[in-house]
């Protein structure tokens, strides 16, 4: 819903997160949203708040029969690299298109 | 996510440990006596055994009194300097854009750790890998995670993986989850804040058995309880 678009040929961390779980996972809703704000006073944020906590929303039917484990290690598995590129901390909501009731 | 998490952060800079170790020493009077013996070596009444497997694993170039190694490990008073020291030193050798929360992790160095750790699992029936403690946590998810918890009527085992670099990379290889906080119940992974909240509140739709159903996590937490209030009042 807020995923922040890139200027110029560089994406931002959203977009990028956005291409990794939409072609991987076939969302059929993927809400990425910055809230890196809320932890700008974190001890863990270094230098500034920026693209370091997400929330994601994603509903796909490849997580049926996922246990909750399992899919949030799907995620983080297809966030790898931005995980060890300064993105801090992600909120995760993993449903299937039955669940979330669309 | 916790919405809390800007309030945890600022109330917790001005609780430091001091506190949390007198709560932990109040709380662990009531627990079995294998933790009594761990967790009073904070004040110096250590078992040999413990002692000698937290002396081992440390291995620091100076010899610590084993007490004071202890508190490094569980509480991070001690160890606040050294383990401030240990991250940036990490931090600068390894790439500076990478948070030390996702550096690499390396198995080999530190086998002891992980026996540490995979005890500690196997023997505390909840336990949770937190920044911060029960009583005082230093992150948001790690505060939720505890709060949600502590709605059962269960004992919490904490431990603070800021206090020590080793702990958390143990940790992480263990699981391999890269965030914290992590909670193991009854000696298995759950997951991080978010599964435990969603644990917590329930779905409304009935969902297969391996997702999780309505008041799941009062299920698994049910008969710890049990033997909590057995402990506590013999």
């Amino acid at each position: 819903m807020m995923a922040s678009r890139g200027t110029g040929a560089v994406l931002s961390r959203a977009a990028r997160m956005r291409q990794k779980l939409q072609s991987a996972l076939e969302a059929n809703v993927l809400d990425i949203e910055d809230v890196s704000y809320q932890h700008a006073g974190h001890a863990a944020v270094k230098d500034n708040a920026n693209e370091t906590h997400f929330n994601i929303r994603v509903i796909s039917s490849k997580f049926e029969g996922q246990s909750l484990v399992k899919r949030h290690r799907m995620v983080y598995d297809l966030l790898n690299d931005e995980l060890n590129s300064g993105l801090h901390a992600i909120s995760i909501v993993a449903k299937t298109p039955k669940e979330s009731g669309s | 996510m916790a919405t809390a998490s800007a309030v945890a952060v600022t109330q917790n800079t001005n609780q430091r440990s001091g506190g949390a170790t007198r709560e932990y020493r109040i709380r662990s009077l009531a627990r079995s006596a294998a933790r009594l013996s761990f967790f009073s070596s904070v004040s110096g009444g250590a078992s040999d055994h413990r002692t000698a497997d937290f002396r081992r694993a440390d291995s620091p170039a100076v010899p610590q009194p084993a007490s004071q190694q202890f508190m490094k490990y569980s509480s991070g008073l001690g160890g606040d300097s050294s383990a401030n020291g240990d991250s940036s030193s990490t931090r600068l050798a390894a790439d500076p854009d990478t948070h030390q929360d996702f550096q690499p992790t390396s198995k080999s160095s530190n086998m002891s750790f992980d026996d540490i750790v995979a005890r500690d699992i196997k023997e505390n029936p909840v336990l949770i890998y937190m920044k911060g403690y029960p009583d005082a946590p230093r992150c948001g998810f790690s505060a939720l995670a505890v709060k949600v918890l502590k709605t059962y009527d269960v004992p919490i085992t904490g431990r603070d993986i800021l206090g020590d670099l080793k702990l958390k990379e143990s940790v992480k290889a263990h699981t391999n989850w890269p965030t914290f906080p992590q909670v193991f119940i009854k000696g298995e992974f759950v997951g991080g804040s978010d599964i435990i909240l969603d644990m917590h509140q329930a779905s409304e739709l009935i969902v297969p058995s391996f997702h999780y159903q309505k008041g799941q996590l009062k299920d698994i937490l049910g008969d710890i309880a049990q033997k909590g209030e057995q402990n506590e009042s013999s």
